[in-house]
């Protein structure tokens, strides 16, 4: 006999409001129903009200992770629809802030990971490293969560000492090379809680149109850096961690190579960060009619915004935002299916899901 | 032939497609979302998204359909004159819920597919957060 058992909106296993409604036989659940729309608050519909300088503010509010990504994709767009181009140090600085959040998004989600397998010390552990990610944000933009970075044409401040970041950064790389990456690779608890746990295959993964580490992990070699460069990732050497096994430690695995990844692409680009103005000049920017789509890879994969604009106006006349988790969490119902019951909030998790982001 | 160029012909649409904004668009012409949609398929192109304008006066409502193929940001775009067009859904299981989405955000409907019922209005009317009643 089947039965339902709910999980959510509200519950210790989900770090925010949704809802899962499980059909279980026994112990093994053979279908999800997901319920989303708990974080609502209208974000495109308020952009539309909001000018070019708001509706940066705006838009960073989408996210309290990856708050950064949105800032960085819609200042995009509003550069094709002005026709600037921002200076090469702003390139670089872009980049680098986005790899910066990059790791403390994919951290968290190992601290997130780990206190749902069970793995405390791991879980403090992560979340003490992920400080130091901050730290180093703090140290570049003055902020910890929204950093104000982006602009039309550009970024708001300058990184005045790589050196001193650099420092900061070769410091993290140690640790995490040191403790979180080999721990989750090689201990017995990550494999006996993850692996060939809540497995999406290739097929799966592309009938779903999953993106991002989702994606990677079921074996599709996608990332918008590699895909369709955009700043400076051109200029700069990285690869692309791709797994096969599409289950949680396939996650978990992509995400760990994604943070040493990351590491390398920080010392490049400060390495690399070209002299120059960090922004075009002026305040005020004439927009032309039309729309513009831009995508960036994000931490948790492909983030698109198409932004129309009518000539002569201060607000946007429309703003969608695609992000990530909306596209991969349907997916999660075929994560579920034939799963423990006693897996299901590592299996939604492992998606490493922003239910702000989905629902805007 | 490239990819672009074998969509084209499987569609038999000659209009070249136009690079704007960031993405290459192609005007389907009387070419139906399925239609393109399962061209799309037969190209193994990632769905992305749908998005929803809603024209002047009483125009109805432009469908910016999304897919990438390698990279390339591909856009097809239907103007709706009613409120309703084709679900591409069950060509493309990542079309589900942006076709909720813009169903409950412009009260557009899908033509052969269901919906959830609304989750926190049970029973109320959908699409009045972003669709714009006109008097």
């Amino acid at each position: 006999m089947s039965y339902k058992i709910p999980m959510g909106p509200y519950h210790p296993g989900l770090e925010e409001p949704y809802k899962l409604d499980m059909i279980c036989e026994g112990e093994t659940i053979l279908d999800v129903k997901l319920h989303i729309g708990f974080n609502f608050r209208g974000i495109e519909h308020l952009a539309e009200g909001r000018n070019y300088i708001q509706v940066v503010a705006l838009l960073e509010r989408v996210c309290g992770i990856c708050s950064n990504v949105h800032t960085f994709t819609l200042c995009r767009a509003m550069e094709e629809l002005t026709g600037l181009t921002p200076p090469p140090r702003a390139q670089y600085i872009r980049v680098i802030v986005a790899e910066l959040e990059r790791l403390h998004s994919h951290i968290l989600w190992a601290g997130v990971a780990a206190k749902l397998m069970g793995f405390k010390t791991m879980f403090m552990t992560s979340f003490e490293i992920r400080e130091k990610v901050m730290d180093v944000l703090q140290a570049i933009s003055g902020n910890r969560v929204n950093y104000a970075m982006n602009r039309i044409g550009g970024v708001n401040r300058d990184i005045a000492d790589p050196q001193a970041i650099l420092k900061m950064v070769e410091a993290l790389e140690s640790e995490m090379a040191h403790t979180v990456i080999p721990i989750f690779t090689t201990s017995s608890t990550a494999r006996s809680r993850c692996a060939g746990v809540g497995v999406l295959t290739h097929e799966q993964a592309i009938n779903c149109a999953v993106v991002g580490p989702v994606a990677r992990a079921s074996g599709l070699a996608q990332d918008m850096r590699r895909a369709a460069p955009y700043a400076a990732y051109e200029e700069l050497e990285f690869d692309v961690p791709v797994q096969t096994d599409g289950d949680v430690r396939a996650r978990l695995l992509v995400r760990a190579l994604e943070i040493m990844e990351s590491c390398k692409i920080i010392r490049q680009a400060l390495a690399k960060l070209p002299p120059g103005e960090i922004h075009t000049p002026g305040e005020k920017f004439a927009f032309t009619t039309g729309t513009a789509t831009k995508r960036i890879e994000g931490p948790r994969g492909e983030v698109l915004y198409s932004v129309s604009w009518k000539q002569g106006s201060k607000t946007p006349a429309r703003v969608h935002v695609r992000t990530p988790t909306f596209a991969v969490m349907p997916s999660i119902r075929w994560m579920m299916q034939g799963a423990r019951l006693a897996d299901a909030p590592l299996i939604q998790a492992s998606i490493d899901p922003c239910y702000s982001c989905t629902d805007r | 032939m490239t990819q672009l160029e074998s969509i084209q012909e499987k569609l038999g649409i000659t209009e070249p497609w136009v690079e704007r904004g960031g993405a290459h668009w192609l005007v389907p012409g009387e070419k139906s979302v399925r239609e393109v949609a399962q061209a799309m398929n037969a190209v193994h192109a990632r769905f992305i998204t749908i998005t929803a304008y809603q024209l002047a006066g009483d125009e109805g409502f432009r469908l910016e359909y999304h897919w990438d193929l390698d990279g390339q940001l591909l856009g097809v775009a239907f103007e709706i004159a009613g409120n309703s067009i084709e679900s591409i859904y069950h060509l493309c299981e990542g079309a589900n819920w942006p076709e909720r989405e813009v169903h409950e955000g412009f009260r557009l409907d899908f033509q052969g597919r269901a919906y959830e019922p609304l989750q926190l209005r049970q029973g109320e009317q959908s699409g009045v957060n972003l669709r714009e009643v006109k008097p």
